[in-house]
């Protein structure tokens, strides 16, 4: 210990032979160095390359990160790993940087190191950085996507309706899209996540010739390859599967559908207004996508339907093969959330068509997110007293 | 039963009145039990808005708005009364008759106001055996505990969510569908622009403060009505309203009110009048229309885009199909409304943005489903539906609609159903062929002519025989029309039961009458604006229960033990342990997009704040692609003629905008020769519907002799030898009431108003409030109901239609009794 009391003692001594001007000057010169050192060392952990030096973080995200648009896209912009994964602002980078020093113990205790175990831990790493995502309402994204600078009208219908949504609550944008610069974790799903605990993900292989029912609202598509939206396929739809191919399968919707406009939404029967599907109007008017069969006139509106069955791609997951379940939750949601302000009316108390006006117009007051809104009107339509003649 | 024989049953029966020595107990007196808690300033919230509440020796000491509330209703000045009042229930009784004889009692007793205290085991037990009693001998269709009202703030105490649990997992009942308040318009207008619309939210203020040209407010007061709100209110509203008191003073908006009287929002504006017979606004509305189509004003490209059926209602509209063309000379002649104005207003409505602001009066009078439906015709002619400030809303009055909302989500509500496990102890649901649902203002009908069927909305509905009821934080003896038809059915229920805070004149005419503490006598949460989602409130118990009183929760987890299903009933939780569910679901639903503390650091900061919403137009997704996005109507489009209400057949609701003429109608119309004058009973302004009438010193600031105010015109008043302070009969063929006349020139003449919410204190003859069980009693106080009409509005909502009322008034010259409407019971023993 005595070399370290003289050491302390010589520290603690002032200077005999130096100036107070070198003293100080040459403390600001160290600074400058070490500061300058520090901000390079900085710098260099916060380049893509020092990100993917590390074994796991080449093989696994960055192989990924490369698939996708934020790689490679028509405008030549990248994202790379510190734009997303990085505060901008120092104070909160240099926070992120502490906090990422954890990630060395992982890498010595290789935690990571076998893809099994990459995927093991996937689910835990991505719900971190969603956290965070949540934290700074996507910020990170937002840095240069703007809500304020999309251009409504070169977004398809659909899009437009989610969008505008979002952007009236400044959404975070993690809240929708996750999964896409690096591989969805096997999570169930970030959206209604306690109906999809209840009801599952679906078959692995959906067999073909086999009917399904959607347990949430998917995207259609035009062929198992693109990512060009063909439409939405509501939640709770029966669907035939027709065709697999990866993980695509090509399905079959029956339904109805009205002869206004370009005839882009598919109804569960002739006159009734429950909603199976919704198609762009470009896929509504491609060929081959809508068979179309006989007319009628509905009374009660005058307008002419039209029996119809459309064949489009989705996604192979979310298709249960039994219904109830999902009607369990809808009934239990609806007895729930429905009841706390009065008593819930009975399913049958009215009809198909009416169910939408009386459910809508008391949404407000209700907090259920889009699936479970869509899920729990099919649910009081299809239970309503259009199917349901034992009641009053 | 004639009066004589009244009063030998009084004599015959042998009871001692109680002396009412602590009739009001001081409040220092009242203190020790409140003792328990600390002194200092906690936060809560109610109907009437958030406040900061300060305890000083155990009693509320002073109440002051919440920080937020930059608009605090002056009812905070009566929110002390709401506690310390001599209208608290303080124990448990029973209405003596009932307590001799049970389900075997003299009915027409009920109403003498003559109780006896009991203890709570006692009358947990006697509720039982009732319930018993009616499931064993009736089934479900003999017991009615569905009629449910406005209840106090609090998602954990909601006290019809308690009652319902509780006596659902007794045995099934009847229950209700719809509402006093929207009855009409909620039936409606699902019909026809595919919502609730009453209920929904609506554009947003700031863009009708930027857009619009020109607003109408259609019988719509919201400057008084939004003081009040379903949750703890924010009173965000006032601050727009303000903004557009000063566009109007600029010029920059036109603010036109359509009303028969000068409502309070007009006095505050400062904005234009257009006075209109009273519930002639249809007549007015098509000559509006026929206006617009004569100059070919409409907007015709709206109408075939976005609308069905036009076709079928010109031939109405233009006389083609009745030989009657409803042109502003027409209109002019019901409405009192001049020819040059009605076409006047076609332009000024076609011209620039025009904001419709629908109130919701018009709705609650026969036919009241047609305003609604014209109005929403003008507006699909007019073609903004779905632009910021254009189209038209039917409940900017109400809770913070047009406030931006946060989007967040608000807590959850104690369950009002049983769990998914449980079954009644009573499990049958045979209701004997009757409906196990019935329109919610047709109990009284149903209760006097069992087994009857009617028609509504397209269905047969069948009356069961109802023998008992059960209310909770609910007073339809305020909100329900026709009080002498009400007491001739209550004398056909074998037993009622009602758990209030304060003798409302629905625990008058009870058997069991069970004390609730009020909401500041107990924890509890609540979101902070009911449309806008500001944030969550903690509503911190400010003292403890008074008297005997205990909150829901406790009340109906002690019931579920007689039952023996407590656990069954509190899912084995305590009071806390809910409270902190409902806050960590809450929390969870807004996990990622709200960030919310730990419970104990909300309770302990008493809010969470969710920060400020974006503006929203109603119907713009609509609008915008009417394919993708359809209205919940049958054709996804607005339906101008409904074909689905045709075929229902109904000579009270044909398929398009029709003008009916009423039962009766003032100004010339049926009936005025008899009783001229049409009453107006409207939402108070200084109270909510009946709460906080019975806040003493908060009364004692509006009442007149006591009485409740009748708002009437100088001509009328001058031409009866009235003059204002005086004390005044109110009277029909249904009844008659005392109250107290305030001379205003805001009211023309043959209008009068008397705001609903007064409490029903019948008296007899000798002016004993035994004497108010009597059929025909004066109401002391000055209840409107005691002189409505109860009548459904069609056959289609069978709502209520208090607005389809006459009456004359003359000054009283009688003796004049006390009010019996407060200070609780004639206690007696036995």
């Amino acid at each position: 210990m005595k070399w370290f009391i003289n050491i302390w003692r010589t520290l603690n001594k002032p200077a005999k032979f130096l100036t107070l001007g070198t003293v100080s000057l040459s403390a600001f010169l160290m600074g400058i160095i070490f500061w300058g050192g520090f901000n390079t060392a900085l710098e260099m952990t916060n380049t893509e390359e020092f990100c993917i030096s590390c074994h796991s973080m080449e093989s696994k995200p960055y192989q990924e990160l490369q698939e996708t648009v934020h790689w490679s896209n028509h405008s030549g912009v990248r994202a790379t790993c510190p734009d997303c994964h990085v505060p901008h602002n120092w104070s909160r980078k240099i926070g992120r940087k502490i906090e990422a020093s954890h990630d060395m113990w992982g890498w010595l205790l290789q935690t990571v190191n076998t893809s099994e175990k990459f995927e093991a831990k996937r689910l835990e790493m991505a719900s971190r950085e969603w956290k965070r995502f949540d934290r700074d309402n996507s910020l990170a994204c937002k840095n240069c996507h703007n809500y304020d600078s999309m251009k409504w009208d070169s977004m398809s219908k659909l899009a437009q309706k989610q969008m505008k949504r979002a952007a009236k609550l400044d959404q975070s944008c993690i809240d929708c899209h996750k999964g896409i610069a690096h591989k969805l974790p096997d999570m169930g799903t970030s959206r209604a996540p306690e109906l999809i605990a209840q009801v599952g993900s679906g078959e692995n292989t959906p067999q073909s010739e086999q009917t399904y029912f959607t347990a949430l609202t998917k995207p259609l598509f035009y062929n198992d390859k693109t990512d060009v939206e063909a439409g939405t396929l509501n939640i709770a739809t029966k669907v035939k599967v027709l065709e697999t191919k990866g993980n695509r399968v090509k399905v079959g919707i029956d339904g109805w559908r009205k002869k206004i406009g370009a005839g882009r939404v598919i109804y569960y029967d002739f006159g009734l207004n429950i909603l199976s599907a919704q198609l762009t109007k470009d896929a509504a008017l491609e060929e081959g996508v809508i068979e179309t069969f006989e007319e009628k006139e509905d009374p009660m509106t005058g307008l002419k339907w039209q029996r119809v069955e459309a064949q489009i791609w989705t996604d192979k997951d979310y298709l249960v093969s039994d219904l109830q379940p999902l009607w369990d939750y809808a009934r239990d949601t609806y007895t729930t959330s429905c009841s706390v302000c009065h008593t819930q009316p009975d399913e049958a108390h009215f009809d198909a068509n009416t169910w939408p006006g009386m459910f809508q117009g008391m949404i407000a007051f209700v907090n259920m997110d889009q699936d479970t809104q869509a899920l729990v009107q099919k649910y009081l339509q299809e239970h309503s007293s259009t199917f349901d003649k034992t009641s009053h | 039963m004639n009066r004589r024989d009244f009063l030998k049953g009084l004599v015959s029966t042998s009871y001692v009145v109680l002396s009412g020595a602590s009739v009001l107990a001081p409040l220092n007196a009242l203190a020790a039990s409140g003792a328990k808690s600390k002194d200092g300033w906690l936060t809560t919230g109610s109907h009437f808005g958030a406040f900061k509440m300060k305890r000083k020796n155990g009693v509320i000491d002073q109440v002051k708005p919440f920080d937020l509330d930059k608009y605090p209703t002056d009812m905070i000045n009566g929110i002390k009364g709401l506690v310390y009042n001599p209208s608290r229930v303080r124990y448990p009784m029973v209405r003596l008759d009932f307590l001799l004889k049970g389900h075997k009692s003299d009915t027409t007793q009920r109403g003498d106001f003559r109780f006896v205290r009991v203890t709570w085991d006692k009358a947990l037990h006697l509720l039982k055996d009732s319930l018993d009693e009616v499931q064993t001998k009736y089934g479900p269709s003999g017991l009615h505990a569905g009629q449910t009202g406005w209840r106090a703030t609090g998602q954990l105490h909601s006290s019809t969510s308690h009652m319902q649990r509780a006596i659902g997992m007794h045995g099934n009942f009847v229950k209700k569908v719809g509402d006093y308040s929207t009855g009409a318009g909620q039936t409606i207008l699902p019909y026809i622009l595919g919502s609730t619309e009453v209920y929904a939210q609506g554009t947003s203020w700031p863009l009708i403060l930027e857009e619009s040209n020109t607003i109408i407010l259609w019988s719509n007061d919201p400057y008084k009505n939004l003081q009040v709100g379903w949750n703890a209110e924010t009173h965000e509203s006032f601050a727009y309203l303000a903004q557009l008191k000063e566009k109007v003073k600029q010029g920059k908006i036109r603010v036109i009110s359509i009303d028969p009287v000068v409502t309070k929002t007009q006095k505050y504006l400062g904005c234009e009048q257009l006075y209109v017979n009273p519930q002639t606004d249809v007549a007015l509305m098509l000559g509006i229309a026929h206006e617009m189509v004569t100059k070919k004003l409409h907007d015709e490209k709206f109408i075939e885009g976005y609308s069905l059926g036009f076709d079928r209602f010109l031939p109405y509209l233009l006389g083609e199909s009745d030989g009657v063309a409803k042109t502003p000379e027409w209109a002019s002649e019901i409405t009192g409304v001049s020819p040059e104005i009605i076409r006047d207003l076609a332009k000024v409505m076609t011209k620039g943005r025009t904001q419709m602001m629908m109130g919701w009066c018009i709705q609650r009078q026969q036919h009241g489903e047609q305003p609604y439906w014209m109005a929403a015709v003008l507006a699909t002619m007019i073609g903004q539906i779905g632009l910021p400030g254009g189209g038209i809303s039917y409940g900017h009055h109400y809770s913070s609609i047009g406030v931006p909302s946060s989007g967040a989500a608000a807590p959850g509500a104690f369950p009002r159903n049983l769990d998914e496990d449980q079954k009644p102890l009573f499990d049958s649901n045979d209701f004997k062929g009757a409906s196990s649902t019935i329109p919610v203002a047709r109990w009284i009908d149903a209760i006097m002519e069992p087994g009857k069927t009617i028609d509504a909305n397209g269905s047969k509905v069948t009356y069961p025989d109802i023998k008992m009821m059960v209310f909770s934080g609910n007073n339809p003896w305020n909100h329900h029309q026709d009080r002498n038809k009400m007491k001739q059915a209550f004398q056909k229920l074998e037993c009622v039961v009602t758990i209030d805070m304060n003798w409302t004149a629905t625990c008058r005419f009870s058997d069991i009458v069970l004390p609730a503490c009020t909401t500041f006598e107990r924890n509890d949460i609540d979101v902070y604006g009911s449309y806008a989602n500001r944030g969550i409130l903690a509503m911190q118990k400010m003292v403890e229960p008074l008297f005997e009183s205990l909150s829901d929760f406790e009340i109906f987890t002690r019931f579920a033990a007689v039952m023996g299903k407590e656990k069954a009933y509190t899912r084995g939780m305590t009071e806390k342990d809910w409270l902190i569910k409902l806050y960590d679901d809450c929390k969870a639903a807004n996990a990622g997009k709200f960030d919310m503390p730990d419970f104990e650091s909300f309770w302990k900061e008493g809010y969470v704040h969710f920060g400020e919403g974006k503006p929203w137009t109603r119907h713009a997704d609509f609008r915008d692609d009417p394919e993708i996005n359809p209205l919940g109507t049958p054709s996804g489009l607005i339906e101008v003629f409904s074909r689905k209400i045709a075929q229902f057949n109904y000579d009270d609701c044909p398929g398009h905008p029709t003008w009916m003429e009423k039962t009766e109608r003032s100004h010339g119309g049926p009936g005025s020769d008899k009783f001229p004058v049409w009453m107006q009973s409207c939402h108070p302004d200084k109270r909510l519907h009946s709460q906080m009438c019975e806040s003493k010193e908060y009364r004692e600031t509006y009442t007149v002799q006591g009485r409740e105010p009748v708002y009437l015109s100088p001509v009328d008043a001058k031409k009866r030898g009235i003059k204002d302070g005086d004390l005044v009969r109110v009277f029909n063929d249904r009844g008659q009431l005392l109250a107290g006349a305030v001379v205003s020139d805001s009211f023309p003449q043959g209008v009068i108003r008397i705001h609903e919410g007064a409490w029903y204190g019948p008296v007899g003859e000798d002016g004993s409030k035994e004497g108010g069980a009597e059929i025909g009693a004066l109401c002391s106080y000055g209840d409107p109901n005691t002189l409505t009409q109860d009548i459904g509005t069609s056959k289609l909502a069978q709502a209520c239609s208090a607005y389809t009322c006459l009456v004359e008034f003359d000054k009283y010259q009688g003796k004049v009794p006390e009010v019996s409407s407060f200070n609780g019971p004639v206690e007696t023993q036995i």
